[in-house]
């Protein structure tokens, strides 16, 4: 049975499309069947972020009003032939199509996929409500931040009103250092408040923006951080259990050293 | 509220509820006192109406949905006996249903601040609870959501969203809170806000003393 799950964050910026393109990727590695969505109509980025740009013909709104086939607007990814992508049109807006076309898309592609996952726009308007539409589950990406909390939490109570029960957390870009001298909110301040489950924490990386920029999924990569936390993200959306990553302080022995001394003189 | 006008919360929402056998002039000259004196609770609240016996014509309609517009007040539906008041409110764009006769024909059932309104959830941002009474939650009032509330309000659990007690004006109202943090406090007609900062962590309860709002711990073994 395939599973719809939508990836949603209220506030932009917060890495709803690197965790979709990513997710996608390592679910597909494992085997599994996947569709992403791009449901950003009018500001796509997904085919952007997956180096898939350039063979775009068809898009969402195409199929919505009937101009294309289900099969012709999904494009191949280009390593594995278990992935597609659904791209979103560029030329229009969030109101050309409904939630009520997003279930009916969501429940076709369910045919054929084990799972769709669904990239989100920001904002709680027309955009968010059609991209929750056609969901069974619903993952919540946030950075560290009170504004991106704030919006999480607000995005949290809409979820819960749209009944798609309680919500998957990803806490991205966190920053072990900043974390440890308390000048950053810490995983467990961002659930102490959105008290949903935690399905996985990404340590800001730089890997994350040169593989953006070359259109690959940083999952590939298993030497990055990011890479190893999204492949560990999809184990656990595929109901494995994994422990989570130590997030710690990667400095040197010297600097760690060097920390010691500059606190005991404190 | 007052003899012509009462407001009720239930599980689907407020219920204000308008006297029909009075003046329709003093009853819109009260409605409209009332929605203007209690503002803090009326402001961007979702309610139905309900007109019992009293046939409005459309301009009647029109009036009345204007002045609760205009104190901020959206109505959801109309409840009315009257089958033309119905007509009149469908004319307007609004839900209407029918209603069984008030009780008492004179004045509406009333609405004590002693009721209360038990919740079991987190209230998130933008969220909002209100209530004509007390309100007890259990769980938690995270930052951007609101508790309005006619009574005294009771937190079991973080209160970090905005609070308001005594909204319709009571001052011997009470907020307390596992851990009392509000964005803002207000109690009747004061405010204040939380210091910055730390709060502490033990429960607290906030009142008003001397014309404005103290916060003290709450300690059972003092008050025993």
């Amino acid at each position: 049975m395939a599973r719809v799950i939508t990836i949603t964050s209220g506030k932009g910026g917060v890495g709803k499309t690197t965790t979709t393109a990513n997710l996608g990727t390592a679910l597909a590695m494992q085997g599994a069947k996947v569709a992403v969505i791009d449901a950003d109509i009018g500001l796509r980025n997904l085919d952007v972020v997956m180096g898939l740009e350039n063979r775009i013909v068809y898009d969402l709104v195409d199929v919505v009003e009937g101009r294309a086939r289900l099969r012709q607007a999904l494009i191949k990814d280009k390593r594995l032939p278990e992935l597609c992508l659904m791209p979103a049109a560029q030329t229009r807006d969030k109101d050309a199509v409904s939630p009520a076309q997003m279930r009916e898309l969501t429940n076709q592609l369910r045919q054929e996929f084990d799972y769709v996952l669904i990239d989100s726009p920001a904002g709680i308007e027309g955009g968010f409500r059609n991209a929750i539409a056609g969901a069974d589950e619903v993952v919540i990406v946030t950075t560290p931040e009170v504004s991106a909390v704030r919006d999480a939490d607000r995005i949290v109570g809409l979820v819960e009103a749209a009944e798609k029960g309680p919500p998957f957390l990803i806490v991205n870009r966190i920053k072990p250092r900043l974390v440890n001298r308390g000048e950053m909110l810490s995983v467990d301040d961002v659930l102490e408040l959105l008290a949903i489950s935690l399905i996985g924490i990404v340590p800001d990386d730089e890997t994350i923006v040169t593989s953006t920029n070359r259109g690959e999924a940083v999952v590939y990569d298993q030497s990055s951080l990011a890479g190893r936390a999204f492949l560990n993200i999809a184990r656990r959306l595929a109901g494995e259990s994994v422990p989570f990553m130590a997030i710690t302080d990667q400095q040197s022995v010297f600097e760690r050293l060097f920390g010691m001394f500059a606190r005991r003189r404190s | 509220m007052s003899d012509l006008i009462s407001i009720k919360g239930g599980r689907e929402g407020l219920r204000l509820r308008l006297d029909d056998v009075v003046d329709w002039q003093v009853l819109t000259d009260a409605l409209a006192q009332q929605l203007a004196q209690k503002s803090g609770f009326f402001v961007g609240a979702r309610l139905m109406l309900e007109i019992g016996d009293r046939t409005l014509n459309d301009a009647q309609m029109a009036d009345l949905l204007g002045l609760m517009q205009q104190h901020g007040v959206l109505v959801e539906s109309l409840g009315a006996t009257a089958r033309e008041s119905r007509d009149a409110a469908r004319a307007s764009g609004l839900a209407a249903r029918p209603l069984p006769r008030y009780a008492e024909p004179t004045a509406p059932a009333s609405a004590s601040e002693h009721d209360g309104m038990l919740v079991t959830r987190t209230v998130r941002s933008g969220q909002v609870l209100r209530h004509h009474g007390n309100i007890t939650l259990i769980g938690d009032v995270n930052p951007g959501a609101e508790l309005i509330a006619g009574g005294s309000v009771v937190v079991w659990g973080r209160l970090r969203g905005l609070v308001h007690a005594g909204a319709l004006g009571n001052a011997d109202a009470v907020v307390c809170a596992l851990e009392l943090r509000p964005t803002q406090l207000r109690i009747a007609e004061q405010i204040t806000r939380a210091p910055d900062g730390a709060g502490r962590l033990s429960p607290e309860t906030a009142r008003i003393e001397g014309g404005r709002i103290v916060v003290e711990p709450w300690e059972g073994s003092k008050r025993g």
